[in-house]
């Protein structure tokens, strides 16, 4: 099968998982409970990565913005910067970056082992849906937990910035939160919620099918775990570019 | 029409992946009660015939009976009805990494919304049935090979399937727990009366299985018999696949007597 067939193959096969799991998931049987483990696993458990790197990107802003700002004399709006570059673009991005990283892979690692170990199969022997019990928990999980992580990487970035402001620019902190504050505006924080939204089904969705999709064995899982976040590190940036066009011309 | 009489029926059913042909034409018959052992090297479809049956995948051409009921285009949802009936032992167990034993067996269950005082007493019964009671709360890492199967043999009987599909239990094992996987098939057909497909390419499996059978007798101890002056074993029967083609179909004795060079072969190299 050449390159350009598979392509379109394989955005049919999305295609139709998504409209499985649209179909099924406002009937019965709900696995709350298993979404809820979802959450925790995926979102929880991604907490320390996420506030790593809100805070050193934060910072980072803050301190090669600063000399610049300081040229033209504009060091007082370090804080609208730093905050408006990570609600708006860095924030969304950086977090599902390593949500793609961290959950993609081991969504696609932990579906694809079941697969291949014939558990799938088992599940479905056992009158259980697999789209019902693994892929939507994950996509419900995602969903709602990309953008929470997102609002948590875009305060933690700020006071990162923040501190790098005080440390290595003699800002007064006052100035840099009044600055900040500017820039959180509700049209900036819900564009900045539709991305993570987005994207964090992309995760899902993406690697739920490099997983369910595995062949070949424990080498086809190792494939499919590489393919999942290449995949969905690609979507999320082309993604980001017309999510950021649609969003700038619809509400900022 | 539908056929009351079979539990299993395959008509000419073929299906290719891709450009390779795994079954051609495949028809059977799985009477109530009958065990149908399917032997075959490896690549020849036996597994598939199982996948097929169970509905996990679907044929390119011909029909599948379950139970009387033509399963051939059946939706996802209906499939389940029908999965109801069916038990099936995986080669591997297939358990779930994540769930205890006891989990696992309770798996059916639990999907039925069945309460936790239901649950129990059915989970511990097989339990108990294969002989693994004391590992309810192990995981399945913890585990050996032979135990796995038998928590996937205890899995597979929730619900009391009259119909188990067995995809080579025995595959890998040492001969004694090979022997106690093969004894757990006997209970089940000759006690419980369950139809089978047991698929295998051991012949001490096919031994087993077409010469011996089990007794209770009135104080309900079990006994192993060998086929023999007092009764004569019908209701297991051979299938031989090879190359998606089913080139025998008959008893043990007949398989035996095969001049079929490749039938020969098999037996012999498997001797």
């Amino acid at each position: 099968m050449n390159l350009i067939i598979r392509g379109i193959f394989q955005v049919q096969e999305i295609t139709l998982l998504i409209w499985r799991v649209a179909r099924g998931v406002f009937r019965p049987p709900f696995y709350m409970r298993e979404t809820i483990r979802q959450m925790d696993v995926l979102g929880f458990g991604s907490l320390t990565i996420i506030l790593l790197t809100g805070f050193f990107t934060g910072a980072v802003l803050s301190l090669n913005t600063g000399n610049t700002l300081q040229k033209f004399g504009v060091q007082n709006v370090a804080g609208q910067l730093v905050a408006t570059s990570l609600i708006r673009e860095l924030g969304p991005v950086l977090t599902c970056l390593m949500l793609a990283g961290r959950v993609g892979s081991g969504i696609a690692a932990e579906l694809g082992s079941m697969l291949v170990s014939e558990q799938i199969d088992a599940m479905r022997s056992l009158g259980a849906d697999p789209i019902k019990k693994l892929v939507t928990p994950r996509i419900v999980a995602l969903v709602t937990m990309a953008p929470a992580l997102t609002v948590i990487c875009n305060m933690i970035g700020t006071m990162g910035g923040l501190l790098a402001a005080i440390s290595f620019q003699g800002q007064a902190s006052s100035v840099y939160i009044a600055s900040a504050k500017e820039a959180v505006t509700y049209n900036e924080i819900l564009g900045g919620l539709i991305k993570p939204t987005v994207f964090g089904f992309i995760i899902a969705i993406i690697g739920c099918y490099k997983g369910l999709s595995t062949t070949g064995g424990t080498v086809g899982v190792g494939r499919s775990t590489t393919q999942s976040v290449v995949v969905a590190s690609i979507l999320i940036i082309a993604v980001d570019f017309l999510l950021s066009k649609l969003i700038l011309s619809l509400l900022l | 029409m539908t056929n009351r009489f079979q539990a299993i029926e395959f008509k000419d059913v073929s299906l290719a992946f891709d450009d390779r042909v795994v079954l051609d034409g495949v028809s059977f018959k799985v009477r109530y009660g009958e065990s149908k052992v399917v032997m075959g090297g490896s690549g020849t479809g036996k597994s598939t015939l199982l996948r097929l049956a169970l509905g996990l995948i679907k044929p390119d051409s011909g029909a599948i009976l379950i139970d009387g009921e033509d399963i051939t285009g059946y939706t996802e949802e209906q499939l389940m009805e029908i999965r109801q009936k069916i038990g099936m032992v995986f080669q591997e167990g297939a358990l779930f990494d994540s769930l205890s034993v006891y989990d696992n067996v309770a798996y059916r269950l639990r999907e039925q919304k069945a309460r936790e005082s239901e649950i129990e007493p059915v989970v511990m019964r097989m339990l108990r049935f294969v002989d693994l009671e004391d590992a309810a709360d192990k995981m399945p890492n913890e585990l050996s090979g032979g135990m796995r199967r038998r928590v996937g043999i205890a899995r597979a009987l929730v619900g009391s399937p009259k119909i188990i599909l067995y995809d080579e239990p025995t595959a890998g094992l040492d001969p004694i727990t090979a022997r106690t996987i093969c004894e757990l098939a006997l209970k089940l057909r000759d006690l419980e009366e369950v139809s089978s497909i047991f698929v295998t390419h051991r012949l001490q499996d096919i031994e087993v299985l077409a010469s011996e059978y089990v007794v209770r007798d009135d104080y309900g101890n079990l006994s192993f018999e060998q086929e023999g002056d007092k009764l004569c074993l019908v209701n297991t029967k051979f299938i031989m696949l090879k190359d998606g083609n089913i080139i025998f179909s008959g008893s043990d004795e007949e398989m035996r007597n095969s001049r079929d060079p490749y039938i020969r072969k098999f037996l012999d190299n498997e001797r």
